[in-house]
């Protein structure tokens, strides 16, 4: 008992069990105003709503106020019970048990039970995109229709924290849904909005579900879970793609919020009293990765000399017209497991240094490909401006744009000769933590290209150390020991942060920055 | 007749089995591959993979290739990756949007542009003929996505008089479409009622050069007798071409101008289905749109050859 | 890129000159031409940009891909005649050095057109045998929305400026072919061919000597609009994010960086917007005025 309450504690499940013992605190969130139709400009087009085979941002953006999960983060990425009341974990760590909430229907009428939810974990082990998740996984049952239980088939200390993960969470669906095809699934979910209408390419609808029942072990929505409650008649998402569209109809009030908008505009919004600005913080990890598989991008001296010559400032600036944060690492400052260690590898700006180290490399002026797309104008950017810094520093360096898809096939080629840096950012993993963060880094697969796919020896010994190691303290430890390897041996070159700014109408009332645009406790002041 | 449709229709045969080789050959030429733009930016490389293997994109070349005729042989154009969906239903879906948008279009253009055209021809040599063939100099001049662009910037942002982007089914709600239309619409017929005003011009002059319509005015019919009775009705020849090329234009211009105002047509469609590599959808939807691309051209030769006797098959 | 399938149009109804011309000496025509008020205004449109593209490594003094961050957002007027975009780069710069890109692929995309479009065209017009498969071919390109299949072409083959031309090309080769197989057509049967062949002349000095030069009109006009819709199609597939490689200056490149910023900073699109149209104005023009003099058939009095 003690060992189980240690681990749910440092996984911040405590809050969830602690609840009887908490002091009664105020009343929970009810609407000061019920009612009215909020229009969301969504920048990207979403296709399909099956929040279990998409990790697409757009399409959480609408299905996560769909869908709820077991387990899920709060607003500071700590882990909370959601549709489970309480989660145990056995002294030995070989089995899970979920004691479901009471009374929660699906937005088809039909109760919620452990049927559903062992269906819906079935599915995701059969299609669900990270279904890795499940790996240590030996087996689920339903033992009574209130209780879940999941059987392990080895420890594994980070489970509730992969269990709880948003990038593409394992929601719980009906169980008549659970043979639905990838893609295809039936927008059936338990949370305070059901969907109503859904044009793929123009817009999604979603209106209140009556039948909602808050989570009462909370006084407030917090993260993706807590006490929920739909004040707003009805969400429509609409998808305008251009920025400027967007801001136009933020200011005419054609739209009650948006998301993306430049920074350009965010001067201009500011006078506009009928307005609200929310900058999102720590959006993403701009970052552009080094192809080690190929000279001369596989020696230390010259990837560090280009470590040297980067400045991070005009990277960020040109990225994100200005609004960022300079940032050490694979973390953010206000997160748990942020560190700076490897922070002397960072924003040197040092043309002469760079010059220095280029020499020991022995480089004799290749031509070096600097790889990007125009999908995203943030990486074009960034890598627009480390190209002009490169050539400061006496590199050879050329860009080749492609589209997205093609960028990412290039950059997970084994051995590829086609590029020298890849331009990526790094959005929903660093959020999650640090443990979703440095598996970009580990082999297989490891963004650093490694000869083979083999990773560096060092790197890949620190990543089983943050993941087997069986105190929180000694992983985070391990975490710093892997980012500091990385950034000295100069495996990836992080930029910093970029902000991503929301804004809504200035009625609209209780909207927070988020990962994603939460409707639920927002209201429209009359 | 009928005999001459079927023998149109059957010709069309060997044409859309090409266009099928080519988009099928030049899909898998394209670099990239749907897992990526699937998986979208935050995906781990492991979820990439796993999309990969899931979608069965490993297979050989000819494998697929056959698998793709077999389905066809069916009647089944396959399923969409992106939308999860069948071809057929997610085209059918969005062909409405699209021929509601380019109706739209149509009426204007053939308003300015017959307007203008008559106008310029009957005022020969006048400053209103000089201007409507300047109207339609521009039009034909300007980049259709450009004034698009600089209408949003007009229209919408500064004196907000219609709506950024979106669009409403008409069905739903006919002043809404009417708002949301408006723009895409006036952007699409621009060019277009450029090029048939121009045409009408030179045809409506052409014509009134011909002996009957000199014999016409020399027996002192009215001048509104010969425009709409003889002159007009000879110009509709050369138009009703004009106009076929038009309709055939329209999916061009959707592309371009569904993307720039957000209207979830059959040109984004497809736009997005080449640039996300969702093969199937590229594959059975451009089929589609060509197949009907080219029952418009045969609908217009019919047509044709009804307005003009003379005209016949051989 | 609308605009591509307007071709067709414009010389369906050029068709081939009814009878061989009197080959009336050059000077004559060309003093016809620069009688020609619309010809004379769309030279000087499009002289001026042309020129300007020309000229550009010496008219321009700032490097069009210098970034200056903190020059970024300039408005016209001032340091920068025509203001900087969001990267503080001189839009002067990349509009003239665009100025030149786009002239250079219009002229590909027309050379491409004059010489495979006339053999393809000449060779399904004159010789009956291999009309059908190469008329099935070109129909088969033609069935499809031409900017899609521009897309997919430039997909296919990566994002640069040769393949831009090249995709241009596929797209409008068939269009230019499906029109010298037209005029062939017609001449092959004229009295004077017929005279030739009975003569003994071999096929390809009949096509040499007495086609093609009388094919040549209808060909000029319609090369002369076909630049145009090079120019405009380089300038959608840029902005569409499948020209040339960025940075370089395209103004469909510039356009579509400038997108995001056309409400706050709306000179970043408007000033290569205008470039583009300047240049598409003159060479319509200068179009029509060679279609009112070459062409005598569709002339109408002006």
């Amino acid at each position: 008992m003690l060992m189980q309450r240690s681990i749910l504690a440092s996984c911040g499940l405590a809050a969830a069990i602690a609840l009887p013992l908490s002091p009664a605190a105020a009343a929970p969130f009810s609407c000061p105003s019920r009612g009215g139709d909020l229009v969301f400009g969504q920048e990207a087009n979403v296709n399909s709503l099956d929040q279990m085979t998409s990790s697409t941002i757009s399409t959480r953006n609408i299905a996560m106020n769909i869908y709820e999960s077991l387990v899920t983060r709060d607003e500071n990425n700590k882990v909370i019970a959601e549709l489970a009341e309480s989660v145990e974990e056995a002294p030995d760590r070989l089995s899970y048990t979920f004691r479901l909430r009471q009374g929660i229907g699906f937005h088809n009428g039909k109760p919620m039970t452990s049927a559903d939810v062992a269906a819906s974990f079935d599915r995701y082990k059969r299609i669900g995109l990270q279904r890795s998740t499940l790996d240590n996984v030996q087996g689920w049952e339903a033992p009574d229709a209130a209780t879940f239980v999941i059987r392990m088939a080895r420890v594994q200390p980070t489970f509730l924290e992969a269990l709880s993960s948003f990038s593409v969470p394992i929601v719980i669906i009906p169980a008549e849904h659970k043979d639905d095809p990838p893609q295809q699934l039936r927008p059936v979910g338990t949370g305070p909005f059901r969907i109503a209408e859904f044009v793929p390419g123009s817009h999604a609808k979603l209106v209140r579900y009556d039948g909602y029942k808050p989570n009462t072990a909370y006084e407030e929505r917090t993260g993706f879970g807590g006490y929920k409650a739909a004040c707003l008649d009805s969400v429509t998402f609409r998808i305008v793609t251009e920025a400027s569209a967007r801001v136009a109809g933020l200011e005419t009030g054609e739209l009650q919020g948006v998301e993306d908008v430049p920074t350009k505009s965010v001067e201009a919004l500011k006078k506009d009293s009928n307005v609200t600005i929310l900058p999102l913080e720590n959006w993403w990890i701009q970052i552009a990765l080094p192809n080690t598989a190929q000279a001369p991008t596989s020696d230390l001296n010259f990837r560090k000399a280009v470590q040297a010559a980067i400045g991070a400032e005009d990277v960020m600036d040109a990225a994100t017209d200005g609004n960022y944060r300079l940032n050490v690492g694979f973390q953010y400052p206000n997160q748990p497991t942020y560190t700076d260690a490897g922070k002397e590898t960072y924003n040197i700006n040092d043309p002469e240094k760079a010059a220095a180290l280029l020499k020991q490399s022995g480089y004799k002026g290749e031509p070096i490909t600097i790889l990007t797309n125009r999908d995203y104008p943030a990486m074009y950017n960034a890598a627009l401006v480390m190209q002009q810094q490169l050539q400061a520093a006496g590199i050879n360096a050329q860009l080749r744009v492609v589209d997205w898809p093609t960028s990412v096939q290039m950059s997970q080629k084994v051995n590829s000769t086609e590029w020298h840096f890849f331009h990526s950012g790094w959005g929903t993993q660093p959020a999650l933590g640090a443990l979703a963060t440095m598996q970009f880094l580990a082999s297989p697969g490891a963004n650093y290209r490694p000869r083979d796919d083999k990773g560096d020896p060092d790197v890949e010994a620190a990543w089983r150390d943050m993941n087997d190691l069986p105190t929180e303290a000694e992983r985070n430890a391990a975490f710093a020991r892997m980012q500091k390897l990385v950034l000295e041996r100069a495996y990836a070159y992080p930029f910093g942060s970029l902000t991503k700014v929301q804004a809504v109408r200035a009625n609209v009332k209780n909207f927070k920055p988020f990962r994603i645009p939460r409707f639920s406790n927002v209201w429209i002041a009359k | 007749m009928i005999g001459v449709v079927a023998r149109r229709l059957l010709s069309a045969v060997p044409v859309l089995l090409l266009v099928s080789l080519i988009t099928f050959g030049m899909m898998r030429l394209i670099p990239g591959d749907p897992a990526a733009a699937i998986a979208g930016l935050s995906a781990t490389p492991q979820q990439v993979q796993q999309i990969r293997q899931d979608l069965g994109l490993d297979q050989p070349f000819l494998t697929q290739l056959l698998h793709w005729y077999g389905g066809l042989l069916q009647g089944d154009l396959g399923r969409s990756i992106l939308l999860g969906r069948g071809v057929f239903a997610s085209v059918m879906e969005r062909l409405p949007v699209t021929l509601a948008l380019s109706a739209y279009a149509l009426v204007l253009t053939l308003l300015i542009g017959l307007l203008a055209g008559i106008l310029a021809a009957l005022k020969q040599n006048t400053v209103i003929d000089q201007l409507a063939m300047a109207f339609a100099m521009i039009g034909i001049s300007l980049p259709s996505f450009f004034l698009g662009l600089v209408m949003i910037i007009v229209f919408a942002v500064h004196l907000g008089w219609l709506p950024t982007g979106g669009y409403i089914p008409l069905t739903e709600d006919p002043w809404g479409w009417f708002r949301t239309s408006t723009m895409p619409a006036v952007s699409l017929a621009l060019l277009q009622a450029g090029l048939l005003a121009r045409i009408t011009r030179s045809t409506m002059l052409e014509v009134m050069r011909q002996d009957y319509i000199r014999t016409a005015r020399a027996k002192g019919l009215s001048q509104r007798s010969i425009i709409f009775r003889h002159a007009l009705s000879n110009a509709m020849i050369p138009i009703t071409t004009v106009v076929g090329i038009i309709v055939s234009l329209l999916i061009s211009g959707a592309v371009v101008t569904e993307a720039i105002f957000s209207i979830p047509g059959i040109g984004q469609l497809l736009t997005q289905a080449v640039l996300n590599r969702d093969y199937p959808m590229v594959q059975g939807g451009l089929l589609l749109v060509t197949g009907f691309l080219v029952l418009v051209n045969i609908g217009i030769d019919v047509l044709y050859a009804f307005l003009d006797p003379r005209v016949r098959y051989e | 890129m609308s605009e591509t399938g307007a071709l067709p149009l414009e010389v369906d109804l050029a068709g081939p000159a009814a009878e061989p011309k009197r080959r009336s000496p050059a000077w004559a025509t060309l003093r016809r031409l620069f009688r020609h008020r619309l010809f004379v205004t769309g030279l000087i449109l499009f002289g001026i940009i042309a020129v300007m593209g020309a000229l550009a490594p010496w008219i321009t003094t700032a490097n069009p891909n210098r970034l200056a961050m903190r020059n970024k957002f300039l408005p016209p007027g001032g340091d920068y005649i025509l203001g900087t975009d969001n990267f503080g780069r001189s839009l002067w710069s990349r509009t003239v050095w665009g100025a030149q890109l786009s002239v250079i692929i219009g002229l590909s995309v027309v050379a491409l057109n004059a010489v495979f479009g006339t053999l393809i065209g000449a060779l399904a017009g004159y010789f009956r045998r291999v009309d059908n498969l190469l008329m099935r071919i070109n129909d088969a390109l033609m069935a499809f929305p031409a900017i899609l299949l521009a897309i997919g072409v430039t997909a296919m083959l990566g994002p640069s400026t040769l393949n831009v031309i090249l995709a241009l090309g596929i797209v409008y080769i068939p269009r230019t072919a499906r029109i010298v197989r037209a005029s062939v057509i017609v001449l092959r049967e004229m009295e004077y061919v017929q005279a030739a062949v009975a003569a003994g002349a071999g096929h390809w000095r009949i096509l040499r000597h007495h086609i093609l030069p009388n094919a040549m009109a209808p060909m000029i006009v319609q090369l002369s609009f076909l630049f145009a819709y090079a120019v405009l199609s380089e300038a959608t597939l840029s902005f569409l994010g499948l020209g040339a490689v960025p940075p370089t200056p395209t103004w469909g490149n510039i356009m579509a960086e400038g997108r995001d910023f056309m409400r706050d900073a709306p000179w970043i699109i408007c000033i290569p917007g205008v470039a583009l149209m300047i240049t598409v104005l003159g060479l319509n023009m200068l179009g029509d005025g060679l279609r009112d003099v070459l062409d005598p058939r569709l002339r109408i009095q002006q």
